[in-house]
Parts: structure tokens; C-alpha cells; sequence
């Protein structure tokens, strides 16, 4: 609609708040900190000197290190894994005919809101031990009968956190999948079904391949949600037991703002960085079908 | 056509067993989705009811969902000056980035989609990789920045930085949104001789009132969850918001009461909840829009 020849100075006029803004508080820190992960800046140091790869090498010898990427990868992936299927579940179930699915909507989504800080709380109490209602479930049922350790076993704290994430984030991709579900035309699902194919072959052939992109992209939008987040294990687990619920979020944040050691602490990020954008290359290659 | 077949199914013997299993395998389906929906909700239902429980009650074995003598003791204790504080800092700090995030957000949105620019898809895709910008990295540059410029200890490092990390989304949203509406309008109005200017400002932003909304609410809840910022760019508890003051003041001083630990934890949720419930299709909208067409 608009040229830049014929309204330079508009143009400029939009984008200039935001080139003060994201140029500032996004891209220069960004690219600050990928230089800084080559050096030993800290606070607490007077002078700022190049060490090359030292921070990297430093972090890749460094047991903790691995036992910090291991935990993220397993809390982050299967917390993704059931938020996306649950998710997708619901979603089904609430597009199947039946009424009142704004009702039910509303009712999951607004978990969506809850704060993480609260979660982090309630967590603990229904985790908690002794009076825990999760413990109460499971003596009631006989599954166990004395107390599960659940935020003090090894075992068992990462299930915690993955339980508060995937419930977390079920309600956003039932969100996605029910508004992409009542996007497909309800002819193809006719035709089908006059053709004589039953709910899971209608499943498995029509509604899930016409989901697929936007339900996995949805799921990858979550694990890189997953992967900044830092409340639950800061506030409820503090990285703990033994370090088992210590993610690459809280371990990058702790190495800067707790140990003051910025160089490595930007090493830290940096990694992640470019582990997410080499993640989602390689997963856009794989789990989105491309249209021809 | 479809006359033959009806009346194929309405002479047909098994009719009746038909409809008989249509209506069970309704009844089935309320059933799991009534079931599936109380069960993400337990969480919920459970902080509320402990919340409303005098202390001993709270550790009574079989726990009730139904407290035995209802006290509002709970939240009595939580109206102190402390929590007070805490929440108007949030208030104040979450109503301004969603401000600023969504009126920046706007014109560059605006900008991208109605100018034709070489770097504008390249922008979009920029911002959607910010998302996956390791917050606590960014906040290594900010620190240092905001100590520069005097911001620590202030609303202000605070702003900036939720409005940093909430503004790529509320221009995906933004952009969207202008990319839907018609552009008739604009033109005539330019036509009639109003500057570029005065159609954004008049006649655009009045007509993206949901879309400001959606990114507005958007950027208030992100801001209201906001931990690490709290953490490390305030020092003080005047300028604290709920998440770090409550991470910092209360749950050092716990000792076990859980039921006023609970009040306080619906306490700090309702003004998103409130925020959800008054603006809940806005607010679904802009999430889903994104996703969906993008």
C-alpha cells in the first residue's frame, strides 16, 4: 500500500520505537552475549580478557555439565511428548458432536493462566510426602503404601516437573488443535464416513495427517517454552535432589547471577542456543510434511 | 438420492439399535470429556478448597474436598503491606509493558504489512526466533546495560525487559491481524487527504481494538509470571514483583501452613484469572489466530 520512496519518513516513524527496542534489549544482548561466552567477564573481575573456547571446553569436561543437558533433554522431551498427545486427545474429544465445548474449553484453558509461581506452591503441596493428596490417591488405590519421597527421591522429582509442565500446557495445544479441527470442512468427514470408514480409520487417515503441521508445530513451540522456563525448579525443586531436576535454564541463570561467572554462563546459553536453531532445523526437515 | 437411503435406514430391522448406540456412545463421550476436565482441574479445586481450611484441618487423613468448618482466617492473613506492595509493583509494571509492547508492536506490524520491504519477511522470521532467545543470556547483556543507564532497582528494568520478550509475539499477532483487514478504508480516508499518520492513529488502531486487546493480555500475563527479571534486576522489596517477593519473602518464612500458603497462591491468581474470564474469546483469538494461519 505504502512505498518507502514515496513516505520515507512514516516509514521510519513506525520503525524506529522498535528498532530502539529490539535492536537494544534483544539483538545486542544476543550477540553480546556470544562474544562475552569467549571471554572471562564477571562483576566481580576488573578487566575482561579473551579466553577463546576455554568456557566451552571448561563446560564439555565438566561432568555436571552433561548431567544438566541430560536432565533438560529428558524433562523438556517428555513433557512435550505428553502435553502434545493429551492435548491432542481432548481436543478430539471436544470436536466429536457433542455440546457445550465452549463451556469445556474455557474450563481447561483457563489452566493456562494459573501463574507458574502458584504452581510452584500447589506443587508442593500435593507432592508433599506426608499430607499430599497424590500420595493419599495412590495409598487409596494400593498402589503403594507408605510415602512417596516425591520431591526427594532422584527418581522421582524429575516426574514432578514434568507433571507441572505437561498440565501446564495441555490447554494451549488443545486450543490449537480444536480451532484447527473445526477448520477441516465436515464433508471430507462425511464422505467418509458414508463410505463406510469408522472413527479410528477417519482418525488415522483424514484428521490426523490434516493436523499434523499445526499440532507439531504447536509442540515445538512448547518445547522451546519448556526449555526457558526455570520457576518450578528454581522455586520448588532448587535443582534438586542431587541435582536431578537442575536444568540448562536455571544452571545458565545460577552461573551468571549466582556464581557472577558471565563468560561461562554465556557459554551456557550460547550452546543452547545454537542447540535449539540445529533442534528446529532438523525438526522442521522431519516432523512437518510439506506441502507439494 | 438421499431420499433412497433414508428410507433404506428407516426400513432397516436394526434401527432401533442403532440409535440406542449412538445415544450410549454420546453418553460415553460426555462422560471421558466431564472426567478428563475435572481431572486438569483438580489441581485448582484442590488449592481452593485447602485455602478455606483452618490449619489442622488441613491435615486430616482422608483429606476432604468439602472443609468441615469453612474460615476465611487465610486471606484475613494475607492483607498485609508486604503482599500489598508486591502487587502493585506487578500491577504497575504488567500494565506498563503491555502498553508499551503492544503500541510498539502495532506500528511495526502495521509497518511490516503495509509496506513493501525486502527485509520485511526476513523481520517476521527474526522475530520468531527471538522466542527461542535463552532469556538468562539476554539478561547477562541487560544487566550491564541497565547498571549504565541507571535502571536497576527500578520499574523501569523491569518493563523493558517483559516488553523484550513479549514484543515479537504481539507483532506476530499484530501482523496478522492487519494482514486480515481491508485496506479500502485506509485508502479512501488517505484519498480524502489524511496523513498516513492520522489513518494508523484514527481509523486503524480503533478498528484493531481486539487485536490490541488479545496482545495487551497477552503481554500482562507473561509479565505477571515473570520470575527471573524480578529476581536479579531488583533489590529492594518496594519495587519487587509477586513472583521474586514471594519466592524471596514468604517462602523463606514458611513453616508448614499450607492452608494460608494456598490463599495466597489464589490470591496471586485471580487477576489473570479474572482478566481470562472477562476476555476470553479476545484472548483465544489471539492465541489460536497465530498458530492457525501461520
Amino acid at each position: 500500500m505504502y512505498s518507502i520512496k514515496r513516505h520515507p519518513w512514516f516509514f521510519a516513524l513506525l520503525f524506529a520505537p522498535a528498532l530502539l527496542l529490539v535492536g537494544g534489549l534483544l539483538l545486542y544482548p544476543i550477540l553480546n552475549g556470544i562474544w562475552l561466552s569467549f571471554t572471562n567477564a564477571s562483576p566481580l573481575r576488573p578487566t575482561t580478557d579473551f579466553v577463546g573456547l576455554g568456557n566451552y571446553i571448561y563446560l564439555f569436561e565438566d561432568p555436571q555439565f552433561w548431567e544438566v543437558l541430560g536432565n533438560t533433554v529428558f524433562i523438556c522431551g517428555v513433557s512435550t511428548i505428553f502435553c502434545t498427545v493429551l492435548g491432542l486427545i481432548v481436543a478430539l474429544l471436544l470436536d466429536s458432536g457433542i455440546r457445550y465445548v465452549g463451556f469445556f474449553r474455557a474450563a481447561v484453558f483457563q489452566v493456562w493462566v494459573v501463574p507458574w509461581i502458584v504452581i510452584a506452591i500447589l506443587w508442593g503441596w500435593l507432592f508433599n510426602d506426608e499430607w499430599g493428596i497424590v500420595n493419599h490417591f495412590l495409598r487409596s488405590i494400593g498402589v503403594v503404601d507408605g510415602q512417596m519421597a516425591w520431591l526427594f527421591e532422584t527418581e522421582l522429582a524429575p516426574w514432578v516437573v514434568i507433571f507441572a509442565y505437561s498440565w501446564r500446557a495441555v490447554p494451549f495445544v488443545m486450543v490449537i488443535a480444536l480451532a484447527a479441527l473445526q477448520g477441516i470442512p465436515k464433508e471430507i468427514q462425511e464422505a467418509a464416513e458414508i463410505d463406510g470408514a469408522g472413527y479410528f480409520n477417519r482418525l488415522r487417515h483424514i484428521l490426523l495427517p490434516l493436523l499434523q503441521n499445526i499440532v507439531m508445530t504447536a509442540a515445538l513451540l512448547e518445547a522451546v517454552r519448556f526449555l526457558q522456563e526455570v520457576t518450578i525448579p528454581l522455586v520448588l525443586t532448587q535443582g534438586g535432589p542431587i541435582g536431578s531436576t537442575n536444568v540448562l535454564s536455571l544452571f545458565t541463570y545460577k552461573a551468571a547471577f549466582t556464581e557472577w561467572d558471565f563468560g561461562l554462563a554465556a557459554a551456557a546459553g550460547t550452546f543452547w542456543l545454537i542447540f535449539v536453531i540445529l533442534f528446529a532445523g532438523i525438526y522442521n526437515r522431519f516432523a512437518l510434511r510439506k506441502s507439494a | 438420492m438421499t431420499q433412497s437411503l433414508t428410507m433404506n435406514r428407516s426400513a432397516s430391522p436394526s434401527r432401533m439399535s442403532r440409535t440406542l448406540r449412538r445415544r450410549a456412545n454420546m453418553a460415553m463421550l460426555y462422560v471421558c470429556v466431564t472426567a478428563l476436565v475435572m481431572v486438569m482441574l483438580i489441581p485448582v479445586g484442590w488449592m481452593v478448597s485447602t485455602s478455606f481450611k483452618p490449619l489442622k484441618d488441613v491435615f486430616q487423613i482422608p483429606p476432604r474436598w468439602i472443609p468441615d468448618v469453612i474460615t476465611f482466617q487465610n486471606y484475613a492473613a494475607q492483607f498485609n503491606e508486604v503482599l500489598g506492595t508486591l502487587t502493585l509493583n506487578s500491577l504497575i509494571v504488567a500494565v506498563c509493558a503491555a502498553a508499551l509492547s503492544t503500541f510498539v508492536g502495532a506500528m511495526t506490524a502495521y509497518g511490516i504489512s503495509r509496506f513493501r520491504f525486502r527485509g520485511g519477511p526476513i523481520l517476521m522470521l527474526f522475530f520468531m526466533g527471538s522466542l527461542a532467545f535463552p532469556v538468562p543470556l539476554i539478561m547477562i547483556s541487560l544487566y550491564g546495560l541497565f547498571v549504565k543507564l541507571g535502571l536497576l532497582n527500578t520499574y523501569g528494568a523491569l518493563v523493558l525487559g517483559h516488553t523484550a520478550i513479549t514484543i515479537p509475539v504481539s507483532i506476530w499477532l499484530l501482523k496478522n491481524f492487519f494482514d486480515q483487514l481491508p485496506r479500502e478504508v485506509e485508502e479512501a480516508a488517505y484519498v480524502d487527504g489524511a496523513t498516513p499518520l492520522k489513518v494508523f492513529l484514527f481509523i486503524v488502531l480503533p478498528m484493531a481494538r481486539p487485536a490490541l486487546a488479545a496482545s495487551a493480555i497477552f503481554v500482562f500475563v507473561v509479565s505477571w509470571n515473570e520470575l527471573l527479571f524480578g529476581l536479579t534486576f531488583t533489590s529492594s522489596t518496594d519495587m519487587r514483583p509477586l513472583p521474586a517477593g514471594i519466592t524471596l519473602i514468604f517462602l523463606q518464612e514458611f513453616e508448614g501452613a499450607w492452608s494460608e500458603m494456598m490463599a495466597l497462591a489464589v490470591i496471586v491468581s485471580v487477576p489473570v484469572l479474572v482478566l481470562f474470564f472477562f476476555f476470553q474469546k479476545t484472548f483465544l483469538r489471539g492465541v489460536t489466530a497465530g498458530a492457525v494461519k501461520g
